[in-house]
Formats: structure tokens, C-alpha cells, sequence
């Protein structure tokens, strides 16, 4: 049962926002929804939006959720706050009034988060939840029209799945084949040493594409409609995602910074303060041979405001991603502070590779920003469709060998989107590697 | 300032996306089934009992590093480390050679499943069937089958069930309690609404009118492994037919120089001893065959489980059994069982299987069991299944 009304929830939001609106936090209006347990992981595994359209691979998460809180495996606090305008954030009926207000104070700090940093800005929180919700619309009639069916709705999600990260990572724009065209014609005609005459304008892809997902869309001429809705919408909801993470140290550090700001200033009764300082540090504390996004940046904004004060901290929210964040403001005194450490396999033992002193920092760090936002993932691209219906795939080797089992099994996802010759080249222990 | 409400929920979101995920995991139960089948432990398990097998779980592709050459960064809250320090094994190594078994690597996710031996009948044997099983004489009794099928309000008084009508009382009461606060002491009478009567269904009942004969070499030669491997072979076919043909016959009949009806339990868990005659079996069964299943009304079957070791003097018996079996089966299977490994002089050359041979056709079928995996693969090349 819990300890609290509607009421109560109300007044210590009202103080929340007040204290915040003071600092001048800026942040999407809020709609809680307050839920039990299994709503809560319920919504938890469709990533908090209140629609989204079906698969199965959400029914594993959902599965795989349970059974890690079940375990006991993440006894913290159930907090999902979703990028929209308003901001929909879920309260979890079960849990007492402190650590409701906790949770309040953490999602006005990523509601301002979301608002307010650049990379979010083509998000369009405005229609988030709409867009989400027509999504799944369609794609449900999709499975329950008779000359298309869920088995064939399943199989294509299963494929574009593999490669939904596959797209632009940076928020740059792609050029369509006709715009690359017109700027290739433009410097052949500007040139006026004749270099580059010669250039080949007929060739089926005239630059490497970066964004296999729009490639697909673009060249894929043998796609039916809900087939390319389909691919536009989970490109649509990849870009939607990619800011949150890139921004996950960043975005937690900020919430976190900002419920121990607020709280602490809260005038909170006595015989909350315990718990609530419990419940933060449990949030905030570091992992043992993990990255905790919460500890780090928690760390980070609390380090900045110290030595370079507020404006800095909101400076960051503004402008910076996790991998820039981490490059620019932590040192190897941070480091050494955090205690990072960087280890890998071999053989039949895993082994610290680097630890954070003054030899080995920067290598500690190299490894740390492989393995942040966007970064921990390989990045694909099309290099080449010199034979007609047959593309040639490149990965960008960073010394990092991809897992082979998977990269088979994602190429013949590709090979049945592109219902053509697909090839993979990539590099395996130094030699190269073809699928 | 922020909107608070009760969250208006509709159902259950994930539930459909949770089906079809367990339907996927029961799929991939069913492809690896054969992994399963072969596994000593459900062996001799009743159909009721709920076993517990780990299934990998769906995996969903993406572009990822191989974890092993992908440097990993974690902190280390108040410890002291060093350059070189092993922190852990490597799981994925560790795990493999404890097993044995391919595919426990990296990242691999496992759901355990919950299945009853019954369910996994069902999976096993939907598309199997027996061969040939004509309608032989109308001997068939067709007869009413009862099944007992959840309960009803109304009914006849015998069929009253107590405990649902006194849970129906409970409910009633807790409820009266709850709106009209009553006193949990005060009287409460059974209402003509509590009567729950037990629903029972017929079924019309064809009867098959098979019998099966199981015929088992337990003599001194056939080893742990091999007796394992016929056991397990036993095992399923004993599944299939209670699963697919409820009123089959099956007669168990276990020898090693001479022969013996022995019950279910006896069959499975024999220990053997001695030398072997075929022919002594095969006589027994024809016995029984003369006895009780006349082949004009009955389908018999008959499958033969043996190493192959048979004393050379008996082999024309066995022949000459073997071909009067075949006359009067729709169905004989004689199954060898010859592990790779192991020593032998007489069946490396071939065994009862190579005697046999000549006689051999589409109704006298000859299966080599090597390996445990044999075991299923046969089996459904037997059964006329598809393979998977």
C-alpha cells in the first residue's frame, strides 16, 4: 500500500518545479502516469512509449526484465521518462513518497535534458507520441491485412531489426543519388584543371552511403508500400533513439545532478532524508568492472560545477554527447578518481589491460570512448554496386573484429531486404574477410 | 505543473509480444529436439511430470564486436588494481569444456522451459504416424470415451463436485463480508447458485486394434551405451504410440538365450546377463502372435532392439523366425545398435544386420543406431516424419 495521495504527489511537485524553474531549468511539461509493477516493465520494454507496434523481440524483453528484477539482479528504482513534449514519465504505485520525489526531481532534470541539448533537436518531441502511435497503427494493419499477414510483417521487422542502427549516427544530412549527381556536376564544370572530368557520373552509387537503411529505401526499387513504410518508420524511430544513446552518461549525470540539487534543497522531513540519500547513492554508485552512465555523470557535472561553476554544467547539457563530454572534461586525475580500468579476454582468463595511471590513462580512455553511445556499435556501409543488383558492404575497421556468427546471420537479413547478392568485407585478426 | 493520474490501462501490452516470443522458443524446443531426446535424464520420466529444459533463446542479430577482442572499461570502487591483474575466467571457455556441447557461446541466453513429458509427445510425434495400418476386420470397438470437461451448474447429483461448490460458497461469502460487513460467525447457508456439477464429455471411440511388440536383446553384450540407446529408442516409440494410438497393445518381450513377457517396468529396467539367441525372441513373439493377436484382425508391429551379437549356430533359426514375422507384420524393425567406439569381432563385420540382409524389404526395415543423435533421426525416417 502506499504511503502517499495524489495530493501530497502534487504539493512536492509544485515545490519541485518551483526550485527548479529558480535555476532556470527548462523542461517539457510532465504527465506521470502512475502504475503498478507490471505496467511498469510493460511499457519498460516498448522503450516508455505509451504505443508502439508489436513484436516479439519486445515480449523477450519484457521476459528478460522480469526475470532480472526478479532476481533481485537491479533492485533500483523503476524511473522511465520518455522524449515527448509533454514529457511522459511512469510513478510506481508501490513505492513510498520519497522515492517518488526523488523520481519527480530526476525526470524534470532529463525532461530539461531532452528539451535543451542539440542533439535532440530533430527529435520533434512535439509529435513523438503521435508518430509512434501511427506507426504501430499502421503496422498492425499491415499483420491483419490478409495479402500481407503477420508472418510476413514479422519477418521483415526481423530483418530491418538487424540493421536499425545501420542509418546516419551523426545527424548529418544524406544526400539523395540526384543531389550528389548536381554536385559532382558542379565541380566538373567549376574545375578548371580538367582533374576531374573524367569522373564517371553513370555509376549506380557515386559516393559511399553511410546510411544503409536509406540506401535501402532509396535504391530499393522492388519494395512494396508497407514494405517501405515499415523501413521508414524504424529509421524514423533509430534517429529518435540514437541522441539517448549517445547522451546516456550525460542525460543520467544531468538527472541525477539535478534530484541531489533539489532534494537537498527541499526542506525534506526528517525521516526522509536517510532513505532518500540511500536510494541516490544506490543510483549513483560505481559498478565493478562496468560502466555506471549514472555514476560517471553524476560525477562529471558535480566535478564541473565545483571548478567551473552552473553556467558550465548547463553549457555541457546544451552541446556536448557522452563521447565529447568524456574528451574534454575528464582527466587523469577523473580517472584515476573513478578508478577505470580497461581489461579484454585471453585465452581463459580475462586480464586488466590499462589501469588509470599516468602511462596508461589515455589508452584507458581510448577504450572507454570505443565503448560509448553510437561507438559501441560496428558502423556498415555501402562502399560499391558495381554489378547491378549485387552490393558490396564495408565495415569500418577500428581494430575491432566484428562477431562473425552475427554478422552472417545480419548479412542474410540483408541479402533477403535487398533480395539480391550481398557482400561483406571486413577485417578478421588482421586479414581481410569476406561474407 | 505537472498532471498526475491513474494510469488507465487496457490489458496486458506485452502479452501478444510475449506469445509469439514463446511460441518462437517452442519452435526452436522443437528443432533442437533431438538434443533433448537423446538426454539420459527424461528417460523413464512419467508423462505428467513437468521436466525442465534449458532452450536457447531467439537471438536478434545485429552488427556487433566480438566480445573477445573488444576492450572492455568498468571502474573499480576502492580497489587496488594493477597493470596484468586476472580479474575473472573466461566464461564462455570455461562453460564449453564443462559441457561439451556446441553453441554455449558468448552472449548466449537461455530460457528454461517447463514441459510435460505429454507436451513434448506433442511435439515430437504430431506429424509421425505408423505405417500402414490397415483396418483389418471390423473387430474394431467402437465404444464411448469419458472425459471429464470443467464444470457445469447443472447436473445430475453424483456428478456434484464438493470443492467447487464450497469455493463458489468462500467467494460468496468473502464478497457478502466485504459489501454488507458481516460477521464472519454468523450462518451462511449453500445456495442453490454454489452447486457446481462435474461436466463430462463423450467422445466416440474407434479402437485401432494394434498390438506392438517390443522385443529387447538384453544379454551380457549389449554394454551401458547400448542398452542406453535401446532403451531411449524403446522409450520413444512407447511415447509415440500412447501419444498418437491410446489403444494399442504393446508387448514387451525382453531375451538373452531365452525369452520372456515381462511388464513395462521390467523392460526398461532390466539388467542383462548372458548370451544371446535371437531366434528365442522371435519365437516368443510368434508365440504370442498365435496366442492372443490373429493376424487377420490385428496390425501387429514388431521392433527388435539388438547389438547385433547373436550366436553364428542361430542364425538360421532366426532367419526363418524373421521371415514368418515379416508375413504377418504390417511393420518389423530391426534395430542394431553399433556404437563407433568398442570393441567386437563379430558385429564390426556386419552383425544380425548383415544377415538379414536378403530378406530385407519395405516391410522388414533395418536401422543402424550409432550415436544417441541416430536415435530421433531414425526414428522419424521410420515414422515417415519430415526431418529437420
Amino acid at each position: 500500500m502506499s504511503d502517499w495521495t495524489f495530493k501530497e504527489l502534487e504539493e512536492w511537485d509544485d515545490k519541485i518545479c518551483n526550485l527548479a524553474r529558480s535555476y532556470d531549468l527548462d523542461w517539457y511539461p510532465i504527465n506521470y502516469e502512475v502504475c503498478d509493477y507490471y505496467e511498469m516493465i510493460g511499457h519498460m520494454s516498448y522503450h516508455g512509449l505509451p504505443s508502439h507496434y508489436g513484436h516479439w523481440s519486445f515480449g523477450k524483453s519484457f521476459e528478460r526484465t522480469h526475470q532480472m528484477y526478479n532476481l533481485g539482479a537491479e533492485g533500483l528504482p523503476y524511473e522511465l521518462i520518455i522524449n515527448s513534449n509533454p514529457s511522459i514519465a511512469y510513478l510506481m504505485r508501490e513505492n513510498p513518497l520519497y522515492l517518488q520525489i526523488l523520481i519527480m526531481a530526476h525526470c524534470v532534470g532529463h525532461s530539461d535534458f531532452f528539451k535543451n541539448n542539440r542533439i535532440f533537436k530533430d527529435t520533434r518531441a512535439d509529435s513523438a507520441v503521435s508518430r509512434f502511435r501511427n506507426a504501430s497503427k499502421r503496422i498492425r494493419e499491415y499483420s491483419e491485412n490478409t495479402n500481407i499477414g503477420l508472418k510476413r510483417v514479422e519477418n521483415f521487422l526481423d530483418s530491418v531489426h538487424a540493421i536499425k542502427f545501420q542509418t546516419e549516427r551523426n545527424g548529418m544530412k544524406r544526400l539523395s543519388k540526384k543531389s550528389i549527381k548536381d554536385k559532382r556536376v558542379r565541380i566538373i564544370n567549376d574545375d578548371k584543371t580538367g582533374k576531374n572530368r573524367n569522373t564517371n557520373l553513370d555509376k549506380y552509387l557515386l559516393e559511399p552511403d553511410y546510411d544503409l537503411l536509406s540506401f535501402l529505401i532509396e535504391y530499393g526499387n522492388h519494395f512494396k508500400d508497407w514494405q517501405l513504410d515499415i523501413l521508414n518508420i524504424i529509421r524514423d524511430e533509430s534517429h529518435y533513439f540514437i541522441p539517448q544513446i549517445k547522451t546516456k552518461i550525460l542525460n543520467e549525470g544531468w538527472a541525477s545532478f539535478w534530484h541531489y540539487k533539489l532534494m537537498n534543497e527541499l526542506d525534506l522531513p526528517q525521516e526522509y532524508h536517510i532513505p532518500f540519500l540511500k536510494s541516490h547513492n544506490q543510483v549513483v554508485q560505481p559498478h565493478t568492472a562496468r560502466i555506471n552512465p549514472y555514476n560517471v555523470g553524476f560525477y562529471l557535472f558535480q566535478k564541473i560545477e565545483r571548478e567551473h561553476g552552473l553556467d558550465e554544467c548547463f553549457f555541457i547539457r546544451e552541446v556536448h554527447d557522452d563521447v565529447s563530454a568524456i574528451r574534454f572534461y575528464l582527466d587523469i586525475e577523473d580517472f584515476r578518481e573513478l578508478n577505470l580500468f580497461s581489461y579484454s579476454t585471453k585465452k581463459d582468463s580475462v586480464t586488466i589491460d590499462e589501469i588509470s595511471d599516468e602511462a596508461g590513462w589515455t589508452k584507458v580512455r581510448e577504450s572507454f570512448l570505443k565503448n560509448v553511445g553510437m561507438n559501441s556499435m560496428p558502423r556498415i556501409y555501402v562502399s560499391d554496386t558495381s554489378t547491378p543488383g549485387r552490393i558490396v558492404l564495408k565495415h569500418d575497421h577500428d581494430g575491432r573484429d566484428l562477431d562473425l556468427e552475427y554478422a552472417d546471420n545480419v548479412v542474410d537479413h540483408i541479402r533477403s531486404l535487398w533480395s539480391g547478392d550481398v557482400n561483406l568485407f571486413t577485417i578478421v585478426e588482421e586479414e581481410s574477410w569476406e561474407i | 505543473m505537472s498532471i498526475f493520474r491513474n494510469h488507465k490501462t487496457s490489458a496486458d501490452r506485452s502479452a501478444t509480444d510475449r506469445g509469439r516470443h514463446k511460441e518462437k522458443i517452442r519452435k526452436a524446443l522443437r528443432e533442437g529436439i533431438h538434443h533433448i531426446v537423446s538426454d539420459e535424464s527424461i528417460i523413464g520420466k512419467d508423462g505428467k511430470k513437468k521436466i525442465r529444459i534449458p532452450v536457447r533463446g531467439i537471438k536478434e542479430y545485429r552488427f556487433v564486436y566480438n566480445p573477445d577482442g573488444n576492450k572492455k572499461v568498468g571502474s573499480a570502487p576502492g580497489k587496488k588494481i594493477r597493470k596484468g591483474q586476472k580479474i575473472g575466467q573466461n566464461k564462455n571457455k570455461s562453460k564449453k569444456q564443462e559441457s561439451g556441447k556446441p553453441g554455449n557461446e558468448k552472449g548466449e541466453e537461455f530460457y528454461d522451459v517447463e514441459i510435460t513429458l505429454e507436451e513434448l509427445s506433442h511435439y515430437l510425434f504430431d506429424d509421425l504416424k505408423l505405417p500402414e495400418l490397415e483396418k483389418k476386420r471390423f473387430l474394431d470397438i467402437v465404444g464411448d470415451k469419458y472425459k471429464r470437461k470443467g464444470y457445469r451448474k447443472k447436473g445430475i447429483r453424483p456428478r456434484l463436485s464438493k470443492k467447487e461448490t464450497l469455493k463458489r460458497k468462500i467467494k460468496r461469502k468473502k464478497s457478502h463480508m466485504l459489501h454488507r460487513s458481516g460477521s464472519a460467525d454468523e450462518r451462511f447457508p449453500f445456495h442453490e447458485s454454489d452447486l457446481r456439477y462435474k461436466h463430462i464429455d463423450i467422445h466416440p471411440k474407434e479402437n485401432s486394434n494394434a498390438v506392438i511388440f517390443f522385443i529387447m536383446d538384453t544379454s551380457g553384450s549389449m554394454n551401458h551405451q547400448k542398452k542406453y540407446m535401446a532403451r531411449s529408442f524403446f522409450f520413444l516409440l512407447y511415447h509415440f504410440l500412447r501419444h498418437k494410438y491410446e489403444n494399442t497393445e504393446i508387448v514387451f518381450i525382453s531375451h538373452a538365450t531365452d525369452a520372456k513377457e515381462v511388464n513395462e517396468d521390467d523392460f526398461f529396467k532390466r539388467a542383462s546377463a548372458g548370451g544371446t539367441l535371437m531366434s528365442s525372441g522371435l519365437e516368443k513373439c510368434l508365440e504370442t502372435v498365435k496366442k492372443r493377436f490373429h493376424p487377420s484382425s490385428w496390425n501387429i508391429y514388431t521392433f527388435h532392439c539388438s547389438d547385433g551379437d547373436n550366436w553364428p549356430e542361430d542364425n538360421e533359426r532366426a532367419i526363418s523366425f524373421s521371415g514368418k514375422i515379416k508375413d504377418i507384420c504390417q511393420l518389423y524393425c530391426y534395430i542394431q545398435i553399433t556404437p563407433p567406439s568398442g570393441p567386437s569381432n563379430y558385429w564390426s563385420s556386419g552383425g544380425m544386420a548383415k544377415v538379414y540382409q536378403n530378406i530385407s524389404d519395405s516391410k522388414f526395415k533395418i536401422v543402424h543406431l550409432e550415436t544417441p543423435d541416430d536415435i530421433w533421426i531414425e526414428f522419424k525416417r521410420i515414422f515417415g516424419g519430415k526431418l529437420s
